[in-house]
């Protein structure tokens, strides 16, 4: 049963090398939040300016889809952690930028009566320091030009009227989440097929 | 820095246990099924060399349930850390010489 199977110095290295490279290229798919959280909020952002458009008294009630899409994100990311059988760092470390980029959004969302008209460009700067932190951390260049167009949507909102912000978060959705959501969960398949192969 | 050859750490101058150490040494914890796939090594053989990397002092083992079945998580410990560092360090006159 136990094998002791001596290595040559050589051999050692290579071991070394080999292990060390297939830790390394263990990739989770994360994509799951991006495609989520890019599509509810594209389609809350849309839904506000349509409602508001046709007259309906509160169209900001569509905001409300949020909260319950936090309970699907966190009863999803709860039960994906628990079945990941590797945990890295980098994992551990996005944790950690996870929960400040929720608590900076909440400050952010409960102080919205104060922020007033700067509410959303201050969303769409908490977005970006998340999307450019993962997209640095997961080495993966979609999510890092997603964060600094969201820095640029940011901007370009502090300048423009409520219903033209309401077109710019719904493009920093598409462009900071959605979209590289999907590009993420391409690149995970295509690493599966190649392990696979 | 000195040249000499120095012994390699019998403990990890095996190919499954330096395979398990160096999965270890770059991820926070790895379960027992990652490490028997990724190494190709029966359940068995696997336990074994585990076992002496836990009582070495290199590895934790971590065992509890997971959707009601037991699942064992391994990871390596500081004193684990430099004993992998320090083959690393040992192997590369040897190395070096071959070139």
């Amino acid at each position: 049963m136990e094998n002791e199977k001596q290595l040559s110095e050589s051999e050692s290295m290579m071991v070394i090398q080999r292990m060390i490279a297939t830790a390394k290229n263990e990739l989770v798919d994360e994509s799951f939040h991006f495609i989520f959280w890019g599509w509810l909020v594209f389609a809350a952002s849309i839904g506000n300016y349509l409602l508001w458009k046709i007259g309906f008294e509160q169209p900001y009630l569509v905001w409300l889809l949020m909260p319950l899409g936090g309970i699907v994100s966190f009863i999803y990311g709860r039960r994906q952690h628990k079945q990941e059988p590797v945990k890295t760092y980098v994992d551990e470390i996005l944790k950690y930028v996870l929960i400040a980029f929720g608590v900076s959004l909440g400050i952010v969302l409960v102080f919205q009566s104060k922020l007033g008209i700067n509410t959303y460009p201050m969303v769409m700067t908490v977005y970006a320091v998340q999307l450019f932190v993962w997209g640095g951390a997961l080495r993966f260049r979609p999510l890092i030009m997603g964060g600094i167009i969201n820095w640029a949507l940011c901007i370009a909102a502090f300048f423009v009227a409520f219903d033209i912000q309401l077109f710019l978060l719904a493009a920093a959705a598409l462009i900071g989440f959605a979209i590289p959501g999907h590009l993420l969960k391409s690149r995970f398949q295509k690493s599966q097929t190649v392990v696979a192969a | 820095m000195s040249n000499a050859f120095k012994e390699l750490d019998p403990l990890l101058h095996s190919q499954l246990r330096l395979s398990v150490v160096s999965l270890l040494v770059g991820v926070k914890e790895a379960e027992f099924t990652f490490i028997k796939d990724k190494t190709g090594a029966t359940s068995g053989n696997l336990s074994v060399q585990v076992s002496k990397l836990e009582e070495a002092g290199y590895i934790r083992v971590k065992k509890e349930f997971k959707n009601n079945y037991p699942c064992t998580t391994l990871m390596i410990s500081q004193k684990g850390v430099r004993a992998f560092e320090e083959y690393v360090n040992n192997l590369k006159p040897y190395i070096n010489v071959k070139k």
